[in-house]
């Protein structure tokens, strides 16, 4: 390869590690691939808002002591489309989460998954947030 | 496998439940079979003699290259979203030595629409969120889900505006080549980017858009870069969209709730 077709080819790539998604910012202007995140705690507030969802968790660690999470969704749009209401996620929910920690080290994560507690069933599944509740 | 791709995301679409929020109405305009199927393939509407545009669409997307994350996991994107110049060799673009250079230093930039700017013309074709068309003889209005904005491709023969303001959404004059829709327009603010990527442009950009609907179910528009500020050349590029027949556009104001980009890095 030459090198004016590498030097595209890594260009491309930095492009393409800057996208944005939908209609808004990119995955890696906020979070990071690389630590993944796995934690339950109960849904102090959700916000059914554009340009992305987030709920907030309370989490309590092995000393007892409680920390606030904030977790990004997709837009309430693309939720809606994939079957979700304003009431799929609400407020005393226990929830186990998986996702992405924010790269500036705040309680923030982009969530994947979501496992309802009470009944055993995903909010969110796979690598997906299109997936049906 | 494009097209199975793309068929997916269509039925994806279609398949998704009824206990959602809005009101789920079927396009009245096309077929469909008793068992709740619409028939995508039979010719287009037609009225006055042209095909109808008037629509629900959303543009065809496909996965993200491996190791690419995005904030909704793994939906599918536009390519042309992404690059207005996916279909053709990075060497070949035609930039201009200050656009190529522009181009290069908005690598690892977030786009404005990550600081809830409106993507623009003609961008807004190719993104994620669906968009209306609503056609009548003199007028086509074309309603973008995106900041929930308007955008009016005058029919009634008038000349393109002279002294523009330029605008995100400039300024648009069509008129009917057989059965293609031709929208030239013009007065588009350099402010805006023509992709994920960051194609820039001048304030001389002239975007010719061939608006096309071969099936009832798909649309397609052929898209040309004329901007003798930024390119040595045209660039063509088409963007092929499917008909959401049961779907209808929701609000979206990105300034609802953007906490984000403070924590940009």
């Amino acid at each position: 390869m030459s090198r004016t077709a590498l030097a595209s080819v890594l260009g491309l790539a930095l492009f393409l590690a800057t996208l944005p998604t939908q209609a808004h910012h990119s995955f890696s202007a906020q979070f990071d691939a690389a630590k993944p995140l796995k934690m339950t705690g109960t849904v102090t507030s959700v916000e059914w808002q554009n340009p992305h969802s987030w709920f907030y968790l309370d989490v309590k660690d092995e000393t007892g002591a409680v920390t606030n999470w904030g977790f990004e969704l997709a837009s309430p749009n693309l939720l809606l489309r994939k079957g979700w209401t304003r009431t799929t996620l609400e407020v005393g929910d226990v929830v186990t989460v998986e996702g992405f920690h924010a790269h500036d080290d705040s309680n923030t994560a982009n969530a994947r998954v979501i496992v309802l507690a009470s009944t055993g069933k995903t909010l969110l599944g796979g690598s997906s947030q299109g997936s049906t509740p | 496998m494009r097209a199975v791709v793309l068929c997916g995301l269509v039925l994806a679409i279609a398949a998704a439940p009824a206990q959602a929020q809005w009101e789920r109405v079927r396009d009245s305009s096309l077929k469909w079979s008793r068992d709740g199927t619409p028939n995508l393939l039979a010719p287009p509407p037609r009225v006055n003699g042209k095909p109808d545009l008037s629509g629900v669409w959303a543009a065809d997307g496909e996965p993200l290259p491996p190791g690419i994350e995005s904030i909704e996991g793994d939906l599918h994107f536009p390519r042309h979203m992404i690059n207005i110049a996916a279909d053709i060799p990075p060497e070949a673009v035609p930039l201009q030595p200050w656009a190529a250079e522009l181009l290069q230093k908005r690598a690892g930039v977030e786009s404005p629409s990550a600081f809830c700017k409106p993507t623009g013309v003609p961008g807004v074709n190719a993104i994620v969120l669906p968009y209306k068309i609503v056609q009548t003889p003199r007028l086509l209005l074309v309603l973008y889900e995106e900041n929930t904005v308007f955008r009016q491709i005058f029919l009634d023969g008038r000349k393109p505006v002279e002294n523009p303001e330029p605008r995100y959404m400039g300024y648009s004059t069509g008129r009917w080549e057989g059965d293609e829709l031709v929208v030239d327009t013009v007065a588009l603010t350099k402010d805006s980017w023509l992709d994920g990527m960051g194609h820039p442009h001048s304030e001389q950009l002239h975007v010719i858009e061939r608006f096309r609907r071969p099936v009832a179910g798909h649309l397609e528009i052929e898209t040309v870069i004329d901007d003798p500020g930024a390119y040595t050349a045209r660039l063509t590029y088409t963007v092929k969209a499917t008909l959401v027949p049961e779907d209808d556009l929701l609000e979206y104001f990105c300034s609802e709730n953007e906490k984000d980009s403070a924590h940009y890095r």
